[in-house]
């Protein structure tokens, strides 16, 4: 029997659970067990989604443009990563002695937690775009770099014997062996970056802005709306979830032959 | 031979981390950036230390790890239970599993607004938010521990005999044991994050507080000490538990 197709009996008692969760959780509300502020029903909380298309909050942003933004920022701030810790993660990755005297700051540079340098952020940059940007790229950054280095180091030697065996220089070697062989820890790196992004975008948002999905979620709280706080946590999690899948796919595009790597740390 | 290499890895190591501090330091000294922006590093420590007491500091410190106690700690628990409940039973599995998918996506700290809704502003919303954090990385690698078992080796304990709940506690989860502890290592990483973000917004102590405190006043050195603080006490205690699980799950499986 099919357990895992679209519509397995798995799948429809999964749905159907869920679907009897909002149901219970409708009339809960409708009833008046459930207080209308903690919990605001679907129905509610699909006008507010209506309400933020069409009208916007606060000020007349509306959902779109704060999706916009929120993309945007962490998409300059991820490409900013990808473009420094790759061929700095190759390099450090192909020489042992730079990965050695590398290893004491890319061991702390992961541990400081990238929202304790909000302030410092601040104090630098200002509270515009620049620091948003930058502290993305930081929380990015890392385990881009810690992947990549894992990637090029842990090659399966044999692999590059082989190639020397057949006579390849040390550039066609980097090139044509250790660059693919390094491809599907990179894109575990990739994959736990795009995580960060969205976790550290949130944070950023916190300040000097009212645009942004962490923004909504955050600024609706001084307004007491706490069912366009939840409609902004939906939305950020469907893109979230989107960008992962989507991620996913090009993945397995471009490495057919070996996808699903875990990350790694050190 | 091997000793030497890794002598040779550890000065290596050294000279690196020694090299930074040390050119963070000329280049601060250096005068190209005002030091009220950039401190170098003595200064940042030194002057950190003299403002803020010791005693102080490590209420600070402390407030911090024991939200991250108390967060974790229900975070992880929970996650690896229904992260083994989820991936014994199948049944428990296609019910619960889109719940939590659902859910999942949602970054911890978009949380942060609903769980002030709903605990206040005191210690259980920040408790709250770190729970969710610790949760889904453990629940996600315990429920893949599970389901990734090598089905060879539940068979083979079954034709010794072997079932219910003395396959599942004597077989399954030991096997699923390394799995697990990836995510709890990654739980207490995401733990950390969250835990500085949400005392930026609403605490009134904890090392994040500290630095944002700091900025009100403009003390980059305070900030900049406080991030180092954050990175150590970090590192320092990821090691520790990295080391615990080492001991425990076997030092032929790399964590």
């Amino acid at each position: 029997m099919k357990r895992s197709g679209p519509l397995s009996p798995d799948r429809l008692l999964g749905l159907g659970f869920v679907a009897a969760l909002l149901v219970t959780w409708e009339a809960a509300s409708r009833l008046g067990w459930l207080a209308p502020f903690s919990f605001p029903a679907p129905s509610r909380l699909g006008s507010t989604l209506w309400e933020l298309t069409i009208d916007g909050f606060p000020q007349g942003i509306r959902i779109g443009t704060h999706v916009g933004i929120t993309l945007a920022r962490i998409a300059q701030g991820y490409a900013l990563a990808v473009a420094l810790a790759v061929p700095l993660g190759l390099v450090i990755g192909w020489l042992p002695v730079l990965d050695r005297l590398a290893l004491p700051l890319v061991t702390f540079g992961r541990s400081v937690a990238t929202l304790s340098l909000l302030p410092l952020a601040i104090a630098w940059f200002g509270v515009g775009e620049l620091a948003k940007v930058l502290l993305i790229a930081y929380g990015c950054f890392w385990v881009l770099l810690t992947n990549v280095i894992a990637g090029v180091k842990y090659i399966d030697p044999v692999l590059i014997r082989a190639a020397r065996t057949l006579e390849t220089g040390p550039a066609g070697i980097f090139v044509r062996v250790a660059l693919p062989a390094a491809l599907p820890r990179a894109f575990a790196g990739l994959r736990v970056a795009l995580g960060v992004g969205f976790m550290v975008i949130v944070g950023v948002e916190m300040v000097g802005t009212i645009q942004g999905l962490g923004a909504l979620i955050l600024e609706a709280r001084t307004y007491f709306r706490s069912d366009v706080s939840l409609v902004g946590m939906a939305v950020i999690g469907l893109f979230g979830f989107a960008a992962a899948a989507a991620l996913e796919r090009l993945e397995r595009r471009l490495l057919p032959w070996h996808t699903g790597l875990e990350s790694v740390r050190r | 031979m091997r000793t030497a290499a890794r002598r040779r890895d550890v000065m290596l190591s050294l000279v690196g981390a020694v090299g930074v501090v040390a050119l963070w330091e000329a280049v601060a000294r250096s005068g190209v950036v005002s030091p009220a922006i950039f401190p170098p590093p003595t200064t940042a420590l030194a002057g950190s230390l003299q403002r803020i007491p010791a005693v102080e500091l490590a209420e600070h410190v402390l407030a911090s790890l024991g939200r991250i106690a108390w967060g974790f700690g229900l975070g992880a628990g929970l996650g690896i239970l229904l992260g083994i409940a989820l991936g014994w039973y199948r049944w428990l599995a296609a019910l619960g599993q889109p719940v939590i998918e659902l859910i999942r996506p949602i970054p911890p700290l978009a949380w942060i607004p609903m769980a002030i809704v709903w605990f206040g502003l005191g210690e259980p919303s920040k408790v709250f938010v770190i729970f969710l954090g610790a949760f889904f990385p453990v629940f996600t690698s315990a429920h893949k521990g599970m389901t990734g078992i090598d089905p060879l080796l539940l068979r083979a304990a079954q034709t010794m005999g072997l079932g219910g709940p003395r396959l599942l506690f004597q077989v399954a989860i030991p096997a699923a044991m390394p799995d697990l502890a990836t995510g709890i290592r990654v739980g207490w990483g995401l733990s950390f994050a969250v835990v500085i973000a949400a005392e930026l917004i609403a605490a009134d102590r904890g090392m994040g507080f500290m630095i944002m405190r700091a900025r009100e006043f403009g003390d980059v050195g305070v900030i900049i000490f406080g991030i180092l603080l954050i990175g150590a006490t970090n590192l320092v205690t990821d090691s520790a538990i990295g080391e615990a699980i080492r001991r425990r799950v076997g030092r032929w499986h790399a964590v």
